[in-house]
Protein backbone atom coordinates (compact mmCIF):
# COMPACT_ATOMS: atom_id res chain seq x y z
CA UNK A 1 0.00 0.00 0.00
CA UNK A 2 1.42 3.09 -0.60
CA UNK A 3 2.47 5.84 1.83
CA UNK A 4 0.17 8.98 2.10
CA UNK A 5 0.57 10.91 4.94
CA UNK A 6 4.54 10.91 6.59
CA UNK A 7 5.54 12.85 9.54
CA UNK A 8 8.95 13.19 10.39
CA UNK A 9 10.14 13.91 13.90
CA UNK A 10 7.28 16.98 14.24
CA UNK A 11 7.88 19.47 17.12
CA UNK A 12 5.01 22.74 17.65
CA UNK A 13 5.74 25.12 20.88
CA UNK A 14 2.97 27.45 21.21
CA UNK A 15 5.26 30.51 24.07
CA UNK A 16 7.34 28.05 26.24
CA UNK A 17 4.70 25.02 25.76
CA UNK A 18 5.60 22.38 23.90
CA UNK A 19 2.45 21.34 22.09
CA UNK A 20 4.01 18.49 20.03
CA UNK A 21 7.30 16.42 20.78
CA UNK A 22 9.28 14.77 17.96
CA UNK A 23 6.10 12.83 16.11
CA UNK A 24 6.71 10.53 13.62
CA UNK A 25 4.46 8.34 12.05
CA UNK A 26 3.16 7.38 8.38
CA UNK A 27 -0.40 6.53 6.95
CA UNK A 28 -1.34 4.30 3.99
CA UNK A 29 -3.93 4.93 1.42
CA UNK A 30 -7.13 3.79 2.33
CA UNK A 31 -6.59 3.52 5.77
CA UNK A 32 -8.70 4.60 8.74
CA UNK A 33 -6.30 6.51 10.64
CA UNK A 34 -6.97 6.94 14.63
CA UNK A 35 -4.76 9.90 16.49
CA UNK A 36 -6.33 9.16 20.16
CA UNK A 37 -5.58 11.15 23.53
CA UNK A 38 -6.92 13.32 25.97
CA UNK A 39 -7.79 16.86 25.67
CA UNK A 40 -4.81 18.87 25.21
CA UNK A 41 -2.34 16.20 24.15
CA UNK A 42 -1.61 17.75 20.79
CA UNK A 43 -3.86 15.91 18.62
CA UNK A 44 -5.66 18.99 17.29
CA UNK A 45 -2.16 20.69 16.41
CA UNK A 46 -0.10 17.54 14.90
CA UNK A 47 -3.55 17.30 12.81
CA UNK A 48 -3.55 21.14 11.64
CA UNK A 49 0.38 21.13 10.77
CA UNK A 50 -0.51 17.74 8.65
CA UNK A 51 -3.07 20.12 6.95
CA UNK A 52 -0.80 23.07 6.22
CA UNK A 53 -2.25 25.58 8.46
CA UNK A 54 0.49 25.64 11.22
CA UNK A 55 3.58 25.86 10.64
CA UNK A 56 5.57 22.99 12.15
CA UNK A 57 9.09 24.08 14.43
CA UNK A 58 10.79 21.37 13.12
CA UNK A 59 10.27 18.03 11.31
CA UNK A 60 9.18 17.24 7.68
CA UNK A 61 5.85 16.76 6.62
CA UNK A 62 5.01 15.17 3.18
CA UNK A 63 1.38 15.02 2.56
CA UNK A 64 0.39 13.60 -1.13
CA UNK A 65 3.88 14.33 -2.17
CA UNK A 66 3.11 17.75 -0.97
CA UNK A 67 5.15 19.92 1.97
CA UNK A 68 1.52 21.16 3.53
CA UNK A 69 2.31 24.54 4.55
CA UNK A 70 4.06 25.88 1.74
CA UNK A 71 1.85 24.61 -1.18
CA UNK A 72 -1.18 24.44 0.59
CA UNK A 73 -2.97 26.27 -2.66
CA UNK A 74 -2.49 22.21 -4.26
CA UNK A 75 -3.05 20.91 -1.03
CA UNK A 76 -6.70 21.95 -0.61
CA UNK A 77 -7.53 20.57 -3.51
CA UNK A 78 -6.93 16.89 -2.72
CA UNK A 79 -7.73 17.09 0.94
CA UNK A 80 -10.89 17.61 2.45
CA UNK A 81 -10.66 18.93 6.60
CA UNK A 82 -13.77 19.10 8.95
CA UNK A 83 -12.56 21.26 11.62
CA UNK A 84 -13.03 20.97 15.21
CA UNK A 85 -15.90 23.41 16.61
CA UNK A 86 -15.68 25.66 13.50
CA UNK A 87 -19.02 26.86 11.83
CA UNK A 88 -20.45 28.36 8.87
CA UNK A 89 -22.86 31.24 8.40
CA UNK A 90 -25.74 30.97 11.04
CA UNK A 91 -27.83 32.39 8.53
CA UNK A 92 -27.03 30.01 5.49
CA UNK A 93 -28.96 27.32 3.93
CA UNK A 94 -28.09 23.68 4.00
CA UNK A 95 -28.07 24.37 0.00
CA UNK A 96 -26.65 27.32 0.07
CA UNK A 97 -23.56 26.26 2.04
CA UNK A 98 -23.16 23.07 -0.65
CA UNK A 99 -23.42 25.07 -3.28
CA UNK A 100 -20.80 27.35 -2.32
CA UNK A 101 -18.47 24.77 -1.45
CA UNK A 102 -18.90 23.36 -4.55
CA UNK A 103 -17.77 26.51 -6.81
CA UNK A 104 -14.50 26.75 -4.79
CA UNK A 105 -13.61 23.12 -6.43
CA UNK A 106 -12.63 23.23 -10.13
CA UNK A 107 -13.44 19.71 -10.73
CA UNK A 108 -16.77 17.94 -10.64
CA UNK A 109 -18.29 17.24 -7.09
CA UNK A 110 -20.40 14.40 -5.84
CA UNK A 111 -23.04 17.21 -4.21
CA UNK A 112 -26.12 14.77 -5.36
CA UNK A 113 -24.54 11.56 -3.83
CA UNK A 114 -23.47 13.26 -0.45
CA UNK A 115 -26.93 14.69 0.07
CA UNK A 116 -28.54 11.03 -0.57
CA UNK A 117 -25.81 9.46 1.73
CA UNK A 118 -26.30 11.77 4.73
CA UNK A 119 -29.65 12.09 3.89
CA UNK A 120 -29.87 15.93 4.05
CA UNK A 121 -32.50 16.24 1.40
CA UNK A 122 -35.10 17.35 3.82
CA UNK A 123 -32.94 19.76 5.37
CA UNK A 124 -31.39 21.45 2.30
CA UNK A 125 -33.53 24.91 2.75
CA UNK A 126 -32.86 25.09 6.77
CA UNK A 127 -30.49 27.55 7.76
CA UNK A 128 -27.12 26.88 9.96
CA UNK A 129 -28.39 28.26 13.19
CA UNK A 130 -31.52 25.50 13.15
CA UNK A 131 -30.20 22.45 13.04
CA UNK A 132 -29.39 20.15 15.58
CA UNK A 133 -25.40 19.04 16.62
CA UNK A 134 -25.69 16.04 14.70
CA UNK A 135 -27.13 17.75 11.42
CA UNK A 136 -24.52 20.53 11.50
CA UNK A 137 -21.95 17.75 11.87
CA UNK A 138 -23.36 16.37 8.87
CA UNK A 139 -23.59 19.39 7.06
CA UNK A 140 -19.53 19.66 7.58
CA UNK A 141 -18.94 16.84 6.86
CA UNK A 142 -20.73 16.99 3.49
CA UNK A 143 -18.33 20.18 3.05
CA UNK A 144 -15.52 18.74 3.70
CA UNK A 145 -16.03 15.50 1.40
CA UNK A 146 -17.72 17.62 -1.81
CA UNK A 147 -15.04 17.28 -3.98
CA UNK A 148 -14.16 13.57 -3.24
CA UNK A 149 -10.68 14.77 -1.46
CA UNK A 150 -7.97 11.92 -1.61
CA UNK A 151 -7.42 12.24 2.08
CA UNK A 152 -10.15 13.05 4.28
CA UNK A 153 -9.07 15.08 7.73
CA UNK A 154 -11.72 14.75 10.56
CA UNK A 155 -11.14 16.45 13.98
CA UNK A 156 -13.01 14.77 16.41
CA UNK A 157 -16.02 13.96 14.02
CA UNK A 158 -18.47 12.71 16.47
CA UNK A 159 -18.17 15.02 19.42
CA UNK A 160 -20.99 16.10 21.28
CA UNK A 161 -23.42 13.48 19.45
CA UNK A 162 -25.56 11.30 21.28
CA UNK A 163 -24.49 7.56 21.16
CA UNK A 164 -26.83 6.66 18.00
CA UNK A 165 -25.73 9.60 15.68
CA UNK A 166 -22.52 8.64 16.78
CA UNK A 167 -22.88 5.01 15.08
CA UNK A 168 -24.07 6.81 11.95
CA UNK A 169 -21.75 8.62 11.92
CA UNK A 170 -19.28 5.90 12.08
CA UNK A 171 -21.30 4.15 8.98
CA UNK A 172 -20.73 7.37 7.33
CA UNK A 173 -16.94 7.53 7.56
CA UNK A 174 -16.78 3.80 6.55
CA UNK A 175 -18.73 4.65 3.44
CA UNK A 176 -16.58 7.12 2.47
CA UNK A 177 -13.31 4.87 3.06
CA UNK A 178 -14.92 2.50 0.26
CA UNK A 179 -15.63 5.36 -1.70
CA UNK A 180 -11.51 5.50 -1.82
CA UNK A 181 -10.70 7.93 0.08
CA UNK A 182 -8.23 7.81 2.95
CA UNK A 183 -9.11 8.95 6.50
CA UNK A 184 -7.56 10.74 9.14
CA UNK A 185 -8.97 11.50 12.27
CA UNK A 186 -8.87 12.84 15.82
CA UNK A 187 -10.99 11.34 18.92
CA UNK A 188 -10.89 10.66 22.70
CA UNK A 189 -13.75 8.45 22.85
CA UNK A 190 -11.61 5.32 22.65
CA UNK A 191 -14.73 3.15 21.85
CA UNK A 192 -14.96 5.10 18.41
CA UNK A 193 -11.00 4.55 18.01
CA UNK A 194 -11.46 0.81 18.87
CA UNK A 195 -14.71 0.38 16.46
CA UNK A 196 -14.04 2.99 13.41
CA UNK A 197 -9.77 2.54 13.30
CA UNK A 198 -7.53 0.01 11.17
CA UNK A 199 -4.80 1.94 13.19
CA UNK A 200 -4.43 4.33 16.23
CA UNK A 201 -1.79 6.50 17.25
CA UNK A 202 -1.72 7.08 20.91
CA UNK A 203 -0.34 11.17 21.82
CA UNK A 204 -0.47 12.14 25.19
CA UNK A 205 1.44 15.09 26.12
CA UNK A 206 2.48 15.79 22.64
CA UNK A 207 4.13 12.67 22.20
CA UNK A 208 3.64 9.51 20.37
CA UNK A 209 3.93 6.92 23.22
CA UNK A 210 1.78 3.58 20.70
CA UNK A 211 0.87 2.98 17.57
CA UNK A 212 -0.69 -0.10 16.17
CA UNK A 213 -3.97 -1.68 15.15
CA UNK A 214 -6.56 -1.57 18.08
CA UNK A 215 -6.73 -5.52 18.81
CA UNK A 216 -2.71 -5.71 18.55
CA UNK A 217 -2.27 -2.83 21.11
CA UNK A 218 -4.57 -4.07 23.32
CA UNK A 219 -2.71 -7.74 22.82
CA UNK A 220 0.95 -6.22 23.15
CA UNK A 221 -0.30 -4.16 26.44
CA UNK A 222 -1.38 -7.01 28.72
CA UNK A 223 -4.68 -5.02 29.26
CA UNK A 224 -6.12 -8.30 30.22
CA UNK A 225 -8.40 -8.80 32.99
CA UNK A 226 -10.62 -10.61 35.38
CA UNK A 227 -13.86 -9.40 36.04
CA UNK A 228 -16.08 -11.03 38.97
CA UNK A 229 -18.63 -10.60 41.16
CA UNK A 230 -18.20 -11.03 44.82
CA UNK A 231 -20.11 -9.07 48.27
CA UNK A 232 -17.43 -10.41 50.42
CA UNK A 233 -14.03 -10.10 48.96
CA UNK A 234 -11.27 -8.30 50.97
CA UNK A 235 -10.53 -5.49 48.39
CA UNK A 236 -7.45 -4.95 50.47
CA UNK A 237 -5.89 -8.16 50.01
CA UNK A 238 -6.09 -8.34 45.78
CA UNK A 239 -3.28 -5.82 44.93
CA UNK A 240 -0.71 -8.07 46.77
CA UNK A 241 -1.67 -11.28 45.04
CA UNK A 242 1.06 -12.49 42.10
CA UNK A 243 0.61 -11.17 39.09
CA UNK A 244 -1.95 -7.96 39.81
CA UNK A 245 -0.92 -5.01 38.20
CA UNK A 246 -4.21 -2.98 39.13
CA UNK A 247 -7.81 -3.33 40.64
CA UNK A 248 -10.67 -1.47 40.00
CA UNK A 249 -14.07 -1.97 42.24
CA UNK A 250 -17.41 -0.43 41.27
CA UNK A 251 -20.33 -1.77 43.72
CA UNK A 252 -19.95 -5.51 43.75
CA UNK A 253 -17.34 -6.14 40.91
CA UNK A 254 -14.11 -6.83 40.47
CA UNK A 255 -11.62 -5.49 37.69
CA UNK A 256 -8.65 -6.92 38.10
CA UNK A 257 -5.86 -6.23 35.65
CA UNK A 258 -2.91 -8.93 35.53
CA UNK A 259 -0.16 -9.47 33.63
CA UNK A 260 -0.42 -13.47 33.98
CA UNK A 261 -4.67 -13.97 33.87
CA UNK A 262 -3.61 -18.07 34.85
CA UNK A 263 -1.60 -16.97 37.95
CA UNK A 264 -4.16 -14.13 39.47
CA UNK A 265 -6.58 -16.81 38.86
CA UNK A 266 -5.25 -19.62 40.55
CA UNK A 267 -4.67 -17.49 43.69
CA UNK A 268 -7.69 -16.25 43.78
CA UNK A 269 -9.45 -19.05 43.42
CA UNK A 270 -7.39 -20.50 46.17
CA UNK A 271 -7.75 -17.87 48.53
CA UNK A 272 -11.56 -17.53 47.84
CA UNK A 273 -12.00 -21.65 48.29
CA UNK A 274 -9.83 -20.91 52.09
CA UNK A 275 -11.93 -18.10 53.46
CA UNK A 276 -15.45 -19.60 52.21
CA UNK A 277 -15.60 -16.23 49.67
CA UNK A 278 -17.94 -16.03 47.07
CA UNK A 279 -16.81 -15.63 43.64
CA UNK A 280 -19.35 -15.14 40.83
CA UNK A 281 -19.69 -14.32 37.05
CA UNK A 282 -15.67 -15.16 36.99
CA UNK A 283 -14.70 -14.30 33.17
CA UNK A 284 -11.62 -13.52 31.68
CA UNK A 285 -12.20 -10.06 29.14
CA UNK A 286 -10.44 -8.18 26.85
CA UNK A 287 -9.35 -4.66 28.52
CA UNK A 288 -10.74 -1.75 25.85
CA UNK A 289 -8.49 1.10 24.67
CA UNK A 290 -10.52 2.86 27.11
CA UNK A 291 -8.44 0.89 29.91
CA UNK A 292 -5.45 0.88 28.35
CA UNK A 293 -5.51 4.52 27.84
CA UNK A 294 -6.26 5.23 31.61
CA UNK A 295 -3.23 2.63 32.62
CA UNK A 296 -1.08 4.83 30.12
CA UNK A 297 -2.03 8.24 31.98
CA UNK A 298 -1.21 6.24 35.02
CA UNK A 299 1.61 5.43 34.72
CA UNK A 300 2.34 8.69 33.47
CA UNK A 301 1.43 10.38 36.44
CA UNK A 302 3.29 8.09 38.21
CA UNK A 303 6.75 9.12 36.69
CA UNK B 1 -14.39 35.41 -10.22
CA UNK B 2 -17.77 33.43 -10.27
CA UNK B 3 -16.39 32.34 -6.89
CA UNK B 4 -16.63 35.77 -5.81
CA UNK B 5 -19.68 36.89 -7.44
CA UNK B 6 -21.35 33.69 -5.68
CA UNK B 7 -20.37 34.47 -2.27
CA UNK B 8 -20.81 38.54 -2.68
CA UNK B 9 -24.61 36.68 -3.73
CA UNK B 10 -25.15 34.97 -0.66
CA UNK B 11 -23.40 37.23 1.61
CA UNK B 12 -26.23 40.32 0.78
CA UNK B 13 -28.75 38.00 0.86
CA UNK B 14 -27.80 36.81 4.71
CA UNK B 15 -27.15 40.60 5.16
CA UNK B 16 -31.26 40.91 4.47
CA UNK B 17 -32.38 37.90 6.83
CA UNK B 18 -30.91 40.11 9.65
CA UNK B 19 -33.57 42.37 10.46
CA UNK B 20 -30.98 44.15 13.44
CA UNK B 21 -28.45 44.71 10.38
CA UNK B 22 -31.22 46.00 7.64
CA UNK B 23 -32.53 48.39 10.73
CA UNK B 24 -29.45 49.87 11.18
CA UNK B 25 -28.43 50.35 7.37
CA UNK B 26 -31.44 51.38 6.17
CA UNK B 27 -33.91 52.71 8.34
CA UNK B 28 -31.80 54.29 11.22
CA UNK B 29 -30.32 56.80 8.77
CA UNK B 30 -33.73 57.97 7.07
CA UNK B 31 -35.18 58.37 11.02
CA UNK B 32 -32.01 60.72 11.76
CA UNK B 33 -32.27 63.10 8.86
CA UNK B 34 -36.54 63.12 9.41
CA UNK B 35 -35.47 63.87 13.21
CA UNK B 36 -33.37 66.49 12.01
CA UNK B 37 -34.98 67.44 9.21
CA UNK B 38 -38.05 68.10 11.92
CA UNK B 39 -35.55 70.37 14.03
CA UNK B 40 -33.76 72.45 11.22
CA UNK B 41 -35.87 71.34 8.01
CA UNK B 42 -36.94 75.18 8.07
CA UNK B 43 -34.12 77.41 8.69
CA UNK B 44 -31.60 76.49 5.99
CA UNK B 45 -27.51 77.00 6.29
CA UNK B 46 -26.12 79.67 4.05
CA UNK B 47 -27.46 78.92 0.38
CA UNK B 48 -28.16 75.90 1.27
CA UNK B 49 -31.25 73.66 2.32
CA UNK B 50 -31.65 71.47 5.14
CA UNK B 51 -31.50 68.29 2.69
CA UNK B 52 -28.77 69.50 0.29
CA UNK B 53 -26.34 69.38 3.44
CA UNK B 54 -27.91 66.59 5.27
CA UNK B 55 -28.58 63.89 2.74
CA UNK B 56 -25.02 63.84 1.54
CA UNK B 57 -23.83 63.90 5.13
CA UNK B 58 -25.79 60.68 5.85
CA UNK B 59 -24.75 59.05 3.20
CA UNK B 60 -21.52 59.36 4.20
CA UNK B 61 -22.21 58.51 7.39
CA UNK B 62 -23.57 55.23 5.98
CA UNK B 63 -20.21 54.48 4.39
CA UNK B 64 -19.03 53.83 7.94
CA UNK B 65 -22.03 51.91 9.18
CA UNK B 66 -21.47 49.68 6.33
CA UNK B 67 -17.76 49.35 6.48
CA UNK B 68 -17.62 49.06 10.23
CA UNK B 69 -20.54 46.98 10.69
CA UNK B 70 -21.33 45.06 7.07
CA UNK B 71 -17.96 44.40 6.64
CA UNK B 72 -15.82 44.76 9.80
CA UNK B 73 -17.84 43.51 12.79
CA UNK B 74 -19.23 40.94 10.39
CA UNK B 75 -15.75 39.67 9.67
CA UNK B 76 -14.68 39.88 13.12
CA UNK B 77 -17.51 37.31 14.07
CA UNK B 78 -16.39 35.09 11.33
CA UNK B 79 -13.13 35.04 12.89
CA UNK B 80 -14.37 33.90 15.54
CA UNK B 81 -16.58 31.57 14.91
CA UNK B 82 -14.01 29.38 12.59
CA UNK B 83 -16.24 30.49 9.12
CA UNK B 84 -12.89 31.62 7.85
CA UNK B 85 -10.34 28.94 9.23
CA UNK B 86 -12.90 27.17 7.69
CA UNK B 87 -12.41 28.59 4.39
CA UNK B 88 -8.72 28.17 4.94
CA UNK B 89 -8.64 24.23 3.94
CA UNK B 90 -10.59 25.05 1.12
CA UNK B 91 -8.80 26.15 -2.40
CA UNK B 92 -10.78 29.79 -1.95
CA UNK B 93 -7.48 32.74 -1.31
CA UNK B 94 -8.16 35.09 1.35
CA UNK B 95 -8.32 38.31 -1.73
CA UNK B 96 -11.47 36.49 -3.13
CA UNK B 97 -12.79 36.58 -0.08
CA UNK B 98 -12.54 40.12 0.78
CA UNK B 99 -13.11 41.22 -2.68
CA UNK B 100 -16.73 39.02 -2.20
CA UNK B 101 -17.39 41.10 1.18
CA UNK B 102 -16.10 44.33 -0.90
CA UNK B 103 -18.54 44.06 -3.38
CA UNK B 104 -20.99 43.34 -0.82
CA UNK B 105 -20.60 46.06 1.20
CA UNK B 106 -21.01 47.94 -2.02
CA UNK B 107 -24.13 46.97 -3.46
CA UNK B 108 -25.79 46.90 0.47
CA UNK B 109 -23.95 50.91 0.59
CA UNK B 110 -25.67 51.99 -3.05
CA UNK B 111 -29.03 50.74 -2.32
CA UNK B 112 -28.88 52.85 1.12
CA UNK B 113 -27.62 55.80 -0.68
CA UNK B 114 -30.69 55.51 -3.24
CA UNK B 115 -33.02 54.94 -0.20
CA UNK B 116 -31.72 58.04 1.21
CA UNK B 117 -31.57 60.01 -2.09
CA UNK B 118 -34.59 59.20 -2.67
CA UNK B 119 -36.23 59.61 0.47
CA UNK B 120 -34.69 63.28 0.34
CA UNK B 121 -36.33 64.23 -3.03
CA UNK B 122 -39.49 63.46 -1.91
CA UNK B 123 -39.67 65.04 1.69
CA UNK B 124 -37.50 67.83 1.38
CA UNK B 125 -36.79 69.28 -2.33
CA UNK B 126 -33.18 67.33 -2.74
CA UNK B 127 -31.76 68.03 -6.39
CA UNK B 128 -29.68 65.70 -7.64
CA UNK B 129 -26.18 66.67 -7.19
CA UNK B 130 -24.90 69.04 -9.11
CA UNK B 131 -21.61 67.18 -10.65
CA UNK B 132 -22.83 63.44 -10.80
CA UNK B 133 -20.17 62.22 -11.94
CA UNK B 134 -17.77 63.42 -9.47
CA UNK B 135 -20.06 62.81 -6.46
CA UNK B 136 -19.70 58.82 -7.78
CA UNK B 137 -16.29 59.37 -8.13
CA UNK B 138 -15.75 60.90 -4.27
CA UNK B 139 -18.30 57.77 -3.22
CA UNK B 140 -15.65 55.67 -4.69
CA UNK B 141 -12.58 57.22 -3.24
CA UNK B 142 -14.43 57.06 0.21
CA UNK B 143 -15.48 53.33 0.02
CA UNK B 144 -12.07 52.61 -1.07
CA UNK B 145 -10.67 54.18 1.76
CA UNK B 146 -13.00 53.26 4.46
CA UNK B 147 -13.54 49.63 3.60
CA UNK B 148 -10.22 48.38 4.16
CA UNK B 149 -9.57 50.97 6.89
CA UNK B 150 -12.52 49.46 8.53
CA UNK B 151 -11.77 46.11 8.25
CA UNK B 152 -7.89 46.27 9.34
CA UNK B 153 -9.44 48.60 12.52
CA UNK B 154 -11.51 45.57 13.29
CA UNK B 155 -9.47 42.57 12.62
CA UNK B 156 -7.20 43.61 15.50
CA UNK B 157 -10.31 42.83 17.95
CA UNK B 158 -10.02 39.74 19.43
CA UNK B 159 -14.04 38.91 19.29
CA UNK B 160 -17.02 40.28 17.90
CA UNK B 161 -18.01 42.45 20.68
CA UNK B 162 -14.68 44.03 20.67
CA UNK B 163 -15.46 44.60 16.97
CA UNK B 164 -18.63 46.01 17.72
CA UNK B 165 -17.21 48.10 20.54
CA UNK B 166 -14.36 49.52 18.80
CA UNK B 167 -16.76 50.04 15.57
CA UNK B 168 -19.45 52.27 17.98
CA UNK B 169 -16.67 54.39 19.24
CA UNK B 170 -15.57 55.46 15.48
CA UNK B 171 -19.31 55.53 13.95
CA UNK B 172 -20.23 57.76 17.33
CA UNK B 173 -17.10 60.00 17.42
CA UNK B 174 -17.34 60.76 13.81
CA UNK B 175 -21.00 61.45 13.75
CA UNK B 176 -20.64 64.06 15.93
CA UNK B 177 -17.58 65.51 15.67
CA UNK B 178 -17.07 65.58 11.31
CA UNK B 179 -19.55 67.69 10.79
CA UNK B 180 -22.42 65.20 9.66
CA UNK B 181 -24.25 66.23 12.08
CA UNK B 182 -24.32 69.35 14.05
CA UNK B 183 -22.48 71.88 11.68
CA UNK B 184 -18.71 72.54 13.03
CA UNK B 185 -19.44 76.18 12.81
CA UNK B 186 -21.19 75.66 16.09
CA UNK B 187 -18.61 74.05 17.86
CA UNK B 188 -15.03 75.11 19.90
CA UNK B 189 -12.23 75.59 17.85
CA UNK B 190 -10.68 72.72 19.47
CA UNK B 191 -13.36 70.39 17.95
CA UNK B 192 -12.92 72.02 14.70
CA UNK B 193 -9.84 70.72 14.45
CA UNK B 194 -10.20 68.07 15.79
CA UNK B 195 -12.30 67.06 13.20
CA UNK B 196 -9.95 67.29 10.54
CA UNK B 197 -8.06 64.20 11.75
CA UNK B 198 -11.14 62.06 11.19
CA UNK B 199 -11.59 60.50 7.94
CA UNK B 200 -15.48 60.93 7.40
CA UNK B 201 -14.69 64.30 7.65
CA UNK B 202 -12.95 64.98 4.06
CA UNK B 203 -15.50 62.31 3.18
CA UNK B 204 -18.57 64.33 4.22
CA UNK B 205 -16.50 67.53 2.53
CA UNK B 206 -16.07 65.76 -0.85
CA UNK B 207 -19.40 64.69 -1.19
CA UNK B 208 -21.34 67.91 0.21
CA UNK B 209 -19.06 69.53 -2.14
CA UNK B 210 -20.00 67.74 -5.60
CA UNK B 211 -23.50 67.52 -4.19
CA UNK B 212 -23.69 71.58 -4.02
CA UNK B 213 -20.88 73.05 -5.42
CA UNK B 214 -17.76 72.23 -7.70
CA UNK B 215 -16.72 69.11 -9.20
CA UNK B 216 -14.13 66.66 -7.55
CA UNK B 217 -11.19 68.61 -9.03
CA UNK B 218 -11.63 71.33 -6.79
CA UNK B 219 -11.43 69.34 -4.12
CA UNK B 220 -7.55 68.09 -4.04
CA UNK B 221 -6.76 67.76 -0.42
CA UNK B 222 -9.87 66.05 0.14
CA UNK B 223 -9.62 63.25 -2.66
CA UNK B 224 -5.45 63.02 -1.49
CA UNK B 225 -6.42 62.40 1.93
CA UNK B 226 -8.80 59.73 1.35
CA UNK B 227 -6.52 58.31 -1.69
CA UNK B 228 -3.60 58.30 0.97
CA UNK B 229 -5.74 56.28 3.80
CA UNK B 230 -6.83 53.89 1.05
CA UNK B 231 -3.31 53.58 0.20
CA UNK B 232 -2.36 52.52 3.97
CA UNK B 233 -5.32 50.94 5.42
CA UNK B 234 -5.35 48.57 2.35
CA UNK B 235 -1.53 47.26 2.67
CA UNK B 236 -2.48 46.91 6.51
CA UNK B 237 -5.64 45.01 5.48
CA UNK B 238 -3.70 42.46 3.41
CA UNK B 239 -0.51 42.43 5.45
CA UNK B 240 -2.47 41.92 8.85
CA UNK B 241 -5.57 39.29 7.64
CA UNK B 242 -5.69 36.38 9.98
CA UNK B 243 -7.95 33.49 9.58
CA UNK B 244 -8.44 32.66 12.87
CA UNK B 245 -8.33 34.20 16.19
CA UNK B 246 -5.41 32.90 17.74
Amino acid sequence: MAVVIKVDRLTKSFGKVQAVKGVSFSVKKGEIFGIIGPNGAGKTTTLEMIEGILKPDSGTIDVLGLTPNKELQQLNQRIGVQFQATSIQKKMKVKEALDLFAAFYPGKVMKQQLVEMLGLEEKMNVRFEDLSGGWKQRVTLALATLHQPEIIFLDEPSMGLDPHARREMWTLIRRLREKGSTIVLTTHYMEEAEQLCDRVAMIYSGELKAMDRPSALLEQSGAMLITFQSDDFPYVKLPTMPGVVKVEKEEDTFKVYSDDLQLTSYHLFTYGHQENLSLNHFQFTKGTLEDLFVQYLEKEEAK
Amino acid sequence: MNVVWKLAQLETKMFFRDRLSVFWTFLFPVVMIWLFGSMFGDNAEGNFSFAALFVPSWIGVNIVTTSFFTLGTVLAGYRETGVLRRYQSTPLQPWKILAAHTVQGTVIFLCSALLLLVFGMLLYDLELPLYIGSTLAALFLSIAAFFPFALFITSLAKNTQSAAAISSLFLNVMIFLSGATFPLEMMPEVLQYTARILPLYYVIELLRGTWNEAPIMEYGLESMVLIGIAVVSTILAARFFRWSGQ
